[in-house]
């Protein structure tokens, strides 16, 4: 099956005060909804960024549908729906105002689909950004990506700041959008959770470097954590672990071949599905595993 | 675009209700002003106040995920200024009629002149500031206004007012177009310099 | 048909969905020719994954109980019924066997056996 990229960056440097993003490959898929995640600082905000254009690369390239920024800018951000993770509408305009002004800048914007959201959202039309709650904030946010039938909607930390019951509602209506499979969502969030339940790619990144890119069954499948007595462990063993940490009472680590580990140690061990943030913070400081 | 240049309205309704007032205030309390001052305020209202909205970080990374370009953005803030200009001016002159106060179409040339001279040295300032110093910069700006305001106002009636005098009893239409000249290609400059700065803006 | 999905189980959630379309399949609640929901809608639905569905109806296709026409959707294949009752019975077979062996080990008579699996049976 013929998977479309609709986002790739091709060999991307860009030099920041805080850190370096050097060389970076990245490719979302088409259709799909990609969880983009990392620590504080890891470099997610930048790379959204530099895919929103925000920031231009030092060297490489940025194309969205196929088309780049030099050329192309309004097309592309024509068929982007953006969320961010502060607000960045006028705070001192309600929610009516705010849509006068992003409305006429799409092509296709669609008041009847606003008006459905801002009901469902249950979002006050006449009260200024301000007074909102960050929740509300995220909502309206959401609420305007998702009224010009983007075709990829680009979303930092979206779930944040939000309560449980508003996440999962939220997170059901990403799901619907997905359903005509004409839409791409890439979303970064570090409440992994969130991720496990809809994505369907999740990218690690670290220190300005992509650690992997994998469908998440994958990740499930083959990652995972397994406890047990430090005496197992010597040269032979212990490349079998991407991270290993020791303790008086064994060591725990995290392994990306579950079925090897399985076959090296058997019962001597305890193998459990590592969960995203297991992952997360096994990997941290951990070089390229990219393969 | 247009777009762009309607939004300056929607952002400052509330500061557009106190525009008359002022200038009302203007042309009553300032009635030893002379009237090309007063259309420098109207003219400069507008297109100032609008510009401090976008001084915020936020706003910019708005503007620029919508679909416009760096281009446009600039373009929009240097036509608009002159749209808003023209319109606050033609309210203004409006006002003068209706309330009697006496003017000169000179006043309004030279007004429009020196407006859009501040808007080509002021524009660029601001873009080329850091998000978050245009606050500190106009507040300096206001507390130099209010120390050098005395001065400036005798700055203001000594030297510019004679010179204002001047032009208007030369009146050649060499010198106003020569002057028309130099204020189009300052304005010009100044949108190319922002146009660059702005460009190489990162958010 | 309904899919009921355990997200606390051992078994990944592809492998459910998978299963429980095959218990559709061959208790006869699916026949030959019925549409599936599409994997984007049946994702939505279970609030799992696009490619976690995906995956489940790509091994279902491989396996030959569905198959897929681009633009229309997932349908029930026709010939397997039979073969897979087959390899069923083959495996219920074995199971019997060792049921028996283990019966035979411990001297439990036929007629005891059959009582515990009617037993069970009508549980």
């Amino acid at each position: 099956m013929g998977v479309e990229n609709v986002i790739e960056l091709r060999g991307v440097s860009k030099a920041l005060k805080a850190f370096t993003i050097n060389n970076m490959d990245l490719q979302i898929k088409q259709g799909f909804v990609t969880g983009f995640i990392g620590a504080n600082g890891a470099g997610k905000s930048t790379t959204m960024k530099l895919i929103m254009n925000l920031l231009q690369p030092d060297s490489g390239e940025v194309s969205v549908f196929g088309l780049d920024y030099a050329s192309h800018e309004k097309e592309i951000k024509n068929r982007i729906g953006f969320v961010y993770d502060s607000n960045v509408f006028y705070e001192s305009l309600n929610l009516k105002d705010i849509g006068r002004i992003v409305a006429p800048a799409y092509k296709n914007w669609d008041q009847k689909q606003f008006k459905a959201y801002v009901d469902q959202f249950e979002l006050p039309l006449n009260k200024p950004i301000k007074k909102f709650s960050k929740g509300m904030q995220m909502k309206a946010s959401i609420a305007i990506a998702l009224s010009h039938d983007a075709e990829l909607i680009i979303m930092d930390e979206p779930t944040a700041g939000l309560d449980p019951t508003s996440r999962r509602e939220l997170l059901d209506i990403f799901q619907e959008v997905m359903v005509d499979g004409k839409r791409t969502i890439l979303f970064s969030t570090h409440i992994t959770s969130d991720l496990e339940r809809i994505a369907d790619f999740i990218v690690l990144i670290d220190k300005g470097e992509i650690l992997f890119d994998k469908p998440v069954y994958e990740l499930q499948e083959q990652y995972a954590v397994v406890k047990g007595s430090t005496e197992l462990l010597d040269s032979d063993t212990e490349p079998h672990f991407i991270k290993i940490e020791r303790s008086p009472n064994g060591f725990h680590a995290l392994t990306k071949d579950a079925a090897k580990v399985k076959e090296v140690f058997g019962k001597h061990v305890v193998i459990e599905e590592a969960s995203l943030e297991e992952i997360m913070f096994y990997m941290k400081g951990v070089q390229n595993q990219y393969d | 675009m247009t777009n762009l240049i309607r939004r300056d309205l929607i952002i400052q309704k509330f500061q557009l209700y106190l525009f008359i007032p002022c200038i009302l205030f203007f042309i009553f309390a300032g009635s030893h002003m002379s009237a090309f001052f007063i259309f420098v305020f109207a003219g400069f209202f507008i297109p100032i106040n609008a510009y401090s909205y976008d001084e915020k970080a936020e706003t910019n990374i708005l503007l620029n995920s919508l679909p416009y370009t760096r281009t446009q953005i600039i373009a929009s803030r240097y036509i608009g200024a002159i749209f808003y200009m023209a319109v606050s001016i033609i309210i203004t002159t409006a006002l003068f009629y209706v309330f009697n106060r006496p003017f000169t179409w000179a006043d309004i040339a030279i007004g429009a002149g020196i407006t859009l001279t501040l808007f080509s040295f002021s524009f660029p300032l601001f873009y080329l500031l850091k998000p978050g110093n245009i606050g500190t910069a106009v507040t300096i700006g206001f507390i130099l206004f209010v120390v050098l305001s005395g001065p400036a106002v005798i700055f203001f009636e000594e030297y510019l007012t004679p010179v204002v005098d001047f032009l208007v009893s030369v009146s050649s239409s060499a010198i106003y177009l020569s002057s028309a000249g130099i204020v189009t290609a300052l304005y010009a400059a100044s949108w190319i310099i922002s146009q660059i700065i702005y460009q190489r803006k990162t958010f | 048909m309904q899919i009921i999905i355990s997200n606390s189980s051992k078994e990944p959630i592809y492998e459910q969905i998978l299963k429980q379309i095959q218990t559709a399949i061959l208790s006869g609640e699916l026949a030959e020719g019925d549409a599936l929901p599409s994997i984007r809608q049946l994702a939505k639905d279970l609030k799992i994954s696009v490619i976690t569905t995906k995956r489940a109806y790509e091994e279902l296709e491989k396996a030959g109980f569905i198959y897929s026409i681009v633009g229309k959707g997932s349908f029930i294949a026709e010939q397997n019924l039979d073969v897979i009752r087959e390899k069923k019975l083959r495996v219920i077979e074995e199971q019997l066997s060792a049921v028996i062996s283990n019966s035979k080990e411990i001297g439990l008579p036929y007629e005891e056996l059959q009582e515990l699996l009617k037993l069970l049976y009508e549980e």
